[in-house]
């Protein structure tokens, strides 16, 4: 049981009084996501605005064993960041600094809450982008999107997931409290430019961790000058042996990918026409042109037919900013997620089409996907209406993640316990394994996170 | 409970956050105040939604998150894209269930709503003092078009009344005034949740605007205009109201593309411009001030960064002012810097809330700097008054 007048005093010795509350009403808009986890209330919120502060926190949370969770734009998919038991919620919202633009280097320098929405504004103005890749509008944060290893539509076929390359240096706040630095940053005379220097890559130890092995106070991230020249290309393809072709083809010059980003999308009610979305990438006109040429020479060759671009202008331009109409028809969720090989997406539409449409009749989720370097993260995502069609939703979507982790897909956000985190549990391997010993060593009292990626009796 | 009716509407947050921005709270004057997410349309639907369910209740300590909101509509404007939430709507209702399930609401509210009542104007205002501003004018008593100044214009802007009337019956408009028989429209009753209050007040002033063959009003405050034009027929379950209303943005829009008025005075300044919240998001009338502008001689204008759809809130709204008057004064110094930032001579408005509070932002902000009503500035251009008016050191004897 966790002591609510003791620990809100102690806080209060943190941090000012007023940036922490115990009251119903301020706690309960962080007792849910973006997903249809169950209601999960914290006992506390605090809004810290310095290392310092959670450094702190932390202390106070192993003195008297309350856990901590981590709260960015709250728009996880998956109960990656709900107080899975009773403690104390990290607002980080005020931790959102844009702390510097390093145009020589080609580095930025941000706090954890920063949105990609702010970050691209500011970036902008200096003639530079990160390209960024999320497709949550403006509340999708820069921390956020780094510790789950998190990605979208927009730039991933050329620079792949958050985390792949363009993650620089980390400052993170261990759950003993121990600043420590990774990358470049970890050699702190030397400045704040490379990922991998001064032994392993401690940097990726963070990187999809979804916060259980310490929280992040500051990201450098890689920048890059933004394109003058805008080409997409919207292009329906016959089959999906042509889609993989297709993929294939975009990926074939690895590091030197024809597009930016690419979103297929499969709507439910016409399982047999495959819509690409496609936004060319290149610095200089005549390399546009060249691409655009080659993509839709290679569309024509596997039978597609290219269509009005309109659409594909609407969704890239908003992805920063907001797509329309999210949730006419209901909450959004995402589930049956993953990334597998280029090939391997036959088994994922299969599944889809058999599991979703011809077995239960569900005609509400479409099936999409981005090609990444090498490979897909796909999806399928439905709208449903709360509080009356959430029970069936919540039952058809985990027997369909259980069909599809079976197969050659990895999770892609594993979660508390209405997300995977039971599933990945199951899979007895070296990896979990080794993730539990890192757990148990850094957070001997589970403090960080508690419940999340990790039951807590796995790490008895 | 009142919130019941908008079931569908809570449940149909998708908790996307769109409503808070992209920089913590550059749109939402509530969460730029009172920090927590609780303050966010996305944590009021969090809220909404546990009280349907049974799991929190109405308190007078909730008050200040439901009662601190600026109404200004930001938030609704930005789920227009996601869920087509009518955070207002859910507001008023939330605000309506304190009253009828007899929690406390903030002192300053039900005081205001107390002496609307009591006084017939928020002010408590004696009839003599409440028409002084309309000293030296005439009015045609049974023209059918009624100037309705409203609390604020003729309390607190004598001047500004004055000369607005001036340009108006110089452009040939006949108008009609209640004198001493004008009393609030009713806002003050609904925006605290007197929901029972305000239908009798709204069927007791319709019959009173009826009786005196009023068939047009024009009013200068958008709370007045919303409230005849939207908030009367709701109350009176009417399709609309029987009375046509129109804010005067559209009648000096009028003025000037049908050139009423001839502009042979040059302003010499540059100008920015403060959409208001309640003619702005609410009604979609952002253009005819700027028109204005592009029509009178030697002016600059100059947009805020923060304009139209996206203007911040000038932290008179949701009667905040009157609850929690340190936070009005943050959310309007704040939008001060926003003018500081276009470089202009004059801010200017159309809405005596805004300028009331606008100019307390100046005091606030430490500048000297006026902030004028558009008719203010077509008075001078029109040469009714005298542009002394426009300047820093002028001093307006009200």
């Amino acid at each position: 049981m966790v002591d609510v007048a003791k620990i809100t005093r102690l806080l209060g010795e943190i941090v000012p009084p007023k940036r922490v509350s115990d009251r119903d009403f301020d706690l309960i808009p962080y007792s849910r996501d973006l997903s249809p986890a169950r209601q999960k209330m914290p006992t506390h919120v605090v809004i810290p605005e310095s290392k310092e502060e959670i450094q702190g926190i932390l202390k106070i949370a192993n003195q008297e064993n309350v856990p901590v969770y981590i709260r960015g734009g709250g728009t996880s998919h998956w109960d990656a960041y709900l107080a899975q038991e009773p403690g104390i919620m990290l607002d980080m919202s005020r931790m959102n600094k844009i702390i510097n633009i390093n145009e020589r280097d080609l580095v930025v320098t941000v706090q954890p809450n920063c949105t990609w929405a702010k970050l691209d504004r500011e970036l902008r103005k200096h003639g530079l982008t990160y390209l960024c890749s999320e497709a949550g509008g403006p509340a999708m944060t820069v921390g956020g999107s780094v510790m789950k290893a998190g990605s979208g539509p927009h730039s991933t076929a050329k620079f792949g997931f958050h985390g792949n390359q363009d993650v620089v240096t980390l400052e993170m706040v261990l759950p003993n409290g121990d600043v420590v630095q990774t990358g470049s940053a970890a050699w702190p005379s030397a400045g704040k430019f490379e990922r991998q220097c001064l032994g392993p890559d401690l940097g990726g130890m963070f990187i999809g961790a979804e916060g259980i092995l310490g929280i992040c106070t500051e990201l450098t991230m890689r920048i890059r000058p933004a394109s003058d020249f805008k080409e997409r290309l919207v292009a329906v393809m016959p089959s999906l042996d042509s889609v993989v072709e297709f993929g294939h083809f975009i990926n074939r010059h690895v590091g030197d990918e024809y597009l930016q980003g690419t979103y297929l999308w499969v709507d439910p009610n016409t399982p047999d026409v495959f819509l690409f979305m496609m936004d060319i990438f290149g610095y200089e006109e005549e390399i546009i042109e060249h691409r655009k040429k080659k993509l839709i020479e290679k569309v024509k060759e596997l039978g597609g037919q290219l269509g009005d671009r309109a659409p594909a202008d609407d969704y890239f331009g908003r992805i920063l900013t907001g797509l329309t109409d999210l949730f006419n028809t209901g909450v959004w969720h995402f589930f049956g997620a993953g990334t597998l090989r280029i090939d391997d997406i036959q088994f994922m539409y299969d599944v889809w089409r058999r599991e979703l449409i011809e077995k239960r009749g569900y005609r509400k989720a479409g099936f999409g996907g981005q090609i990444l370097p090498r490979r897909w993260l796909a999806f399928m995502v439905t709208n449903y209406r709360e509080p009356g069609e959430w029970d069936e939703l919540v039952k058809m979507a985990h027997e369909i993640d259980k069909i599809i982790l079976a197969g050659p897909v990895i999770p892609y956000g594993i979660g508390g316990r209405d997300g995977l985190r039971n599933i990945v549990a199951s899979h007895d391997t070296g990896y979990y394994r080794l993730l539990k010993t890192l757990k148990r060593t850094l957070d001997p009292k589970n403090i960080l996170q508690r419940g999340i990626f990790i039951p807590q009796e796995e790490l008895h | 409970m009142r919130i019941e009716e908008f079931r569908d509407m809570i449940y149909a947050c998708g908790r996307c956050n769109f409503c808070r921005g992209i920089d913590f709270n550059e749109r939402c004057p509530e969460i730029f105040t009172q920090t927590w997410e609780s303050s966010t349309a996305r944590g009021r639907m969090a809220i909404a939604r546990g009280i349907l369910e049974g799991k929190l209740d109405y308190s007078e300590e909730m008050a200040e998150r439901i009662f601190g909101c600026f109404m200004c509509g930001r938030c609704r404007e930005e789920c227009k894209k996601a869920a087509q939430i009518d955070v207002i709507d859910i507001t008023k209702a939330m605000r309506a269930d304190f009253i009828e399930q007899g929690v406390k609401i903030p002192e300053g509210g039900s005081k205001m709503a107390d002496t609307a009542i009591s006084s017939g104007n928020i002010f408590a205002d004696t009839p003599e003092i409440h028409t002084k501003w309309a000293e030296g004018l005439e009015f045609v008593e049974g023209s059918g078009t009624l100037f309705y100044p409203g609390c604020l214009a003729s309390h607190r802007f004598k001047e500004k009344t004055n000369i607005l009337v001036q340009v108006l019956q110089a452009a040939g408009y006949e108008l009609d005034f209640l004198g001493h028989d004008q009393t609030c429209c009713g806002t003050p009753l609904w925006v605290t949740g007197k929901i029972k209050n305000a239908k009798r007040w709204a069927q007791d002033y319709l019959q009173k605007l009826q009786d005196r063959g009023v068939k047009e009003i024009i009013t200068p405050c958008p709370s007045c205009f919303r409230a005849f034009d939207e908030e009367y027929p709701v109350l009176l379950g009417l399709d609309k109201f029987p009375i046509r209303v129109r804010h005067t943005s559209e009648i000096l829009e009028e003025i000037v593309e049908q050139k009423k008025l001839k502009f042979k005075i040059s302003i010499n300044k540059r100008v920015t411009y403060h959409d208001p919240c309640e003619i702005g998001r609410y009604k979609g009338i952002y253009e005819p001030a700027r028109k204005v502008f592009a029509a009178l001689p030697g002016i600059e204008f100059i947009e805020m960064s923060r304009n139209k759809a996206d203007a911040f809130c000038c932290g008179g709204g949701g009667a905040v002012k009157l609850m929690y008057e340190d936070y009005s004064n943050a959310v309007a110094k704040e939008r001060i810097q926003d003018f500081i930032q276009t470089g202009a001579d004059v801010l200017i408005t159309i809405c005596p809330a805004c300028e009331m509070n606008l100019t307390h932002g100046t005091y606030a902000a430490d500048i000297e700097a006026r902030v004028l009503d558009v008719a203010e500035l077509m008075a001078v251009a029109a040469g009714i008054v005298d542009p002394e008016i426009l300047e820093t050191d002028y001093f307006p004897e009200d």
